[in-house]
């Protein structure tokens, strides 16, 4: 047997046991549930990146028996925010977390997923600069000319420059934009390589306050408002089971309540998971009391309500920024399951 | 059959299974393309990536990073597998150097090397050099190394100097073991060309595969880009075959 052959023989076996073992990996999670004894029902949460104390609602809700409570039991993976889309999608995991900008971009590209509940009232990215040197919403044309740094040309941080861009009428072209992909772009800022960065509002200006520089933020909201991150679920599974996913993520949304009481819960929940957050207590205490600030928005608590009005507002800016084509309507990405959604 | 046809018939029957294969997987289990596009959808998703230009800036700047990238780490590395195969105390003197970079991740180095060098095509072309260096410094060394001592032998008493050894023996004899290297080194300068692209860069097949994933969700579009990976990486190996086919049959 030649070479080529065997090559073409080894390849063809392995992808036809792909095949054969495929279907067993994509079976319906509700399917092994309901065959399941166990009284609570396994389902996975895919959350970004890595463990974070932002993530404290999960993670509380899951210690402190909420999730249970409403008859889950959570098993939280990281993934990129790609594949927390695509495998909640798919069906290969149930929630997920993701920015709506790309739950906007995603369903617009035919991927079935849908957000549920908001997370964040507020969009978490900010541009952010020294004291003094960042525009405020009355004299964004003084953009043009900087020199900006962000992560890359796409996600949430990518949409909110192009949003702030937009609103000062000026093009990515307008500035100079430097790429940061492994997201050190605070140091570029403190380097001077940069004279303003997109960064989350409950991150980065603590950062930068720590290397003693004051900073100012321009917020999405000032400008050109964007809804926030939420939780999202596949087609599929809404459609089947309303009721649970409105279970899952009123459980949630009673963490992130407990939480915003008393954010001392939440940080002790997230150095449950991860010890390494509890090194500096401090530091992780203000970046939780910073991002319940993004939860809760103008109110005193959050709700997990969708705000229609902030969605409407988002999806114009982005068909404008050609971001979406408007061929998926509104109403196909958004499906409110709490109070007021 | 004539003999010359064997060959590239092979490789497109191969090539065909492979897409057979692939189409048959996706049917089969019904998976959607957000997940495993179809062959014909990819290729439906290249051709309007190829008509509405956003594919060519990103092809030819990894082209340059391969090219560069694996032109100078070639050279570095035949250089210093020389010194390092003709000088026990080089080799003691710059092994641990040259292990150790190789056993630091690349996928780590890159974002440092990306600031020391300014984030520019330099620090790009420096990380697929670095990649591409130990397997051919390795394969030079030992090439050099297995010189037949008995033919050294023979040229020393016909008068030969330490040039002409070098060119005239030992650098011929060990070529079929370089090109081993280079062989290897010439598919690694692709995958350092996109890790270097993913520590920092605007433009290149590895930026491309972040925007159609994380950016657009679009995976069509990123199996375009993957294969376009995969055939420049065929290509170049292509090209270091036949050299060594063309040198190696000369010697």
């Amino acid at each position: 047997m030649t070479a080529p052959r065997r090559v073409s023989i080894l390849v063809l076996t392995g992808l036809l046991l792909a095949a054969c073992a495929a279907p067993s990996a994509t079976v319906h999670p509700s399917a092994s549930a309901t065959a399941s004894a166990a009284p609570l029902r396994a389902v996975r949460l895919l959350l970004g990146f890595q463990p974070d104390v932002q993530f404290s609602p999960f993670y509380l809700a899951q210690q402190a028996g909420y999730y249970a409570d409403a008859g889950f039991k959570v098993t939280i993976e990281y993934k990129s925010d790609a594949d927390v889309v695509r495998l909640v999608a798919d069906g290969q995991a149930e929630f997920g977390v993701a920015d709506a900008t790309d739950v906007m971009i995603s369903r617009t590209s035919g991927i079935p997923i849908k957000y549920v509940s908001t997370l964040y009232d507020l969009f978490p990215v900010a541009l952010i600069g020294p004291k003094g040197d960042v525009p405020g919403p009355t004299n964004l044309a003084s953009l043009a000319g900087k020199r900006i740094g962000t992560p890359g040309t796409y996600g949430s941080s990518w949409h909110a420059l192009l949003a702030i861009l937009d609103a000062a009428g000026l093009k990515e072209t307008d500035v100079k934009i430097r790429e940061y992909p492994t997201f050190n772009q605070v140091d570029g800022l403190l380097n001077g390589d940069v004279d303003l960065i997109t960064g989350f509002r409950n991150n980065e200006p603590l950062q930068l306050a720590a290397h003693g520089m004051a900073v100012d933020m321009l917020t999405v909201e000032d400008v050109a408002p964007l809804p926030g991150p939420g939780m999202i679920v596949g087609d599929q599974l809404l459609a089947a089971e309303p009721g649970s996913v409105a279970a899952f993520a009123a459980a949630t949304l009673r963490a992130q309540t407990a939480i915003t009481a008393n954010p001392q819960i939440g940080l002790d929940a997230a150095i449950a998971v991860e010890p390494t957050i509890g090194a500096d207590r401090a530091t992780a205490l203000a970046v939780l009391r910073a991002t319940i600030d993004l939860w809760r928005g103008s109110g005193s608590a959050p709700t997990g309500a969708i705000d229609q009005g902030v969605w409407e507002k988002g999806y114009a800016t982005m068909r404008r920024l050609g971001l979406i084509d408007g061929s998926v309507p509104l109403a196909e990405m958004i499906r409110g399951v709490l109070t007021g959604g | 059959m004539p003999g010359r046809w064997r060959r590239p018939l092979a490789s497109l029957a191969s090539l065909a299974a492979f897409l057979v294969a692939w189409k048959v997987v996706t049917v089969l289990t019904g998976t959607p393309d957000y997940i495993l596009p179809a062959p014909e959808v990819v290729v439906d998703r290249g051709v309007r990536a190829i008509s509405s230009g956003i594919l060519w800036p990103h092809l030819t700047a990894t082209l340059a990073e391969v090219v560069l990238g694996f032109g100078a780490g070639a050279l570095a590395a035949v250089a210093v597998g020389l010194a390092l195969g003709k000088s026990v105390v080089v080799e003691r003197a710059l092994s641990p150097y040259i292990v150790a970079a190789q056993a630091i991740p690349i996928l780590a180095l890159a974002p440092l090397l990306d600031i020391w060098f300014g984030g520019g095509l330099a620090a790009r072309v420096l990380v697929c050099a670095l990649i591409v260096f130990f397997p051919i410094a390795i394969a030079t060394m030992v090439g050099i190394r297995s010189t037949d001592p008995q033919l050294t032998e023979l040229l020393r008493s016909l008068g030969a100097t330490r040039g002409d050894l070098i060119s005239r023996l030992e650098i011929p004899s060990a070529l079929p073991v370089i090109f081993g290297g280079l062989r290897v080194g010439v598919t690694l300068a692709v995958v350092g060309a996109v890790v270097a692209e993913w520590a920092g860069a605007s433009t290149g097949l590895g930026v491309l595969i972040n925007i159609a994933n994380q950016g657009l969700f679009d995976t069509p579009l990123m199996f375009v880009a993957l294969v376009w990976l995969a055939a420049i990486g065929l290509v170049f190996h292509g090209l270091v075959v036949a050299a060594e086919r063309r040198l190696v049959a000369d010697r």
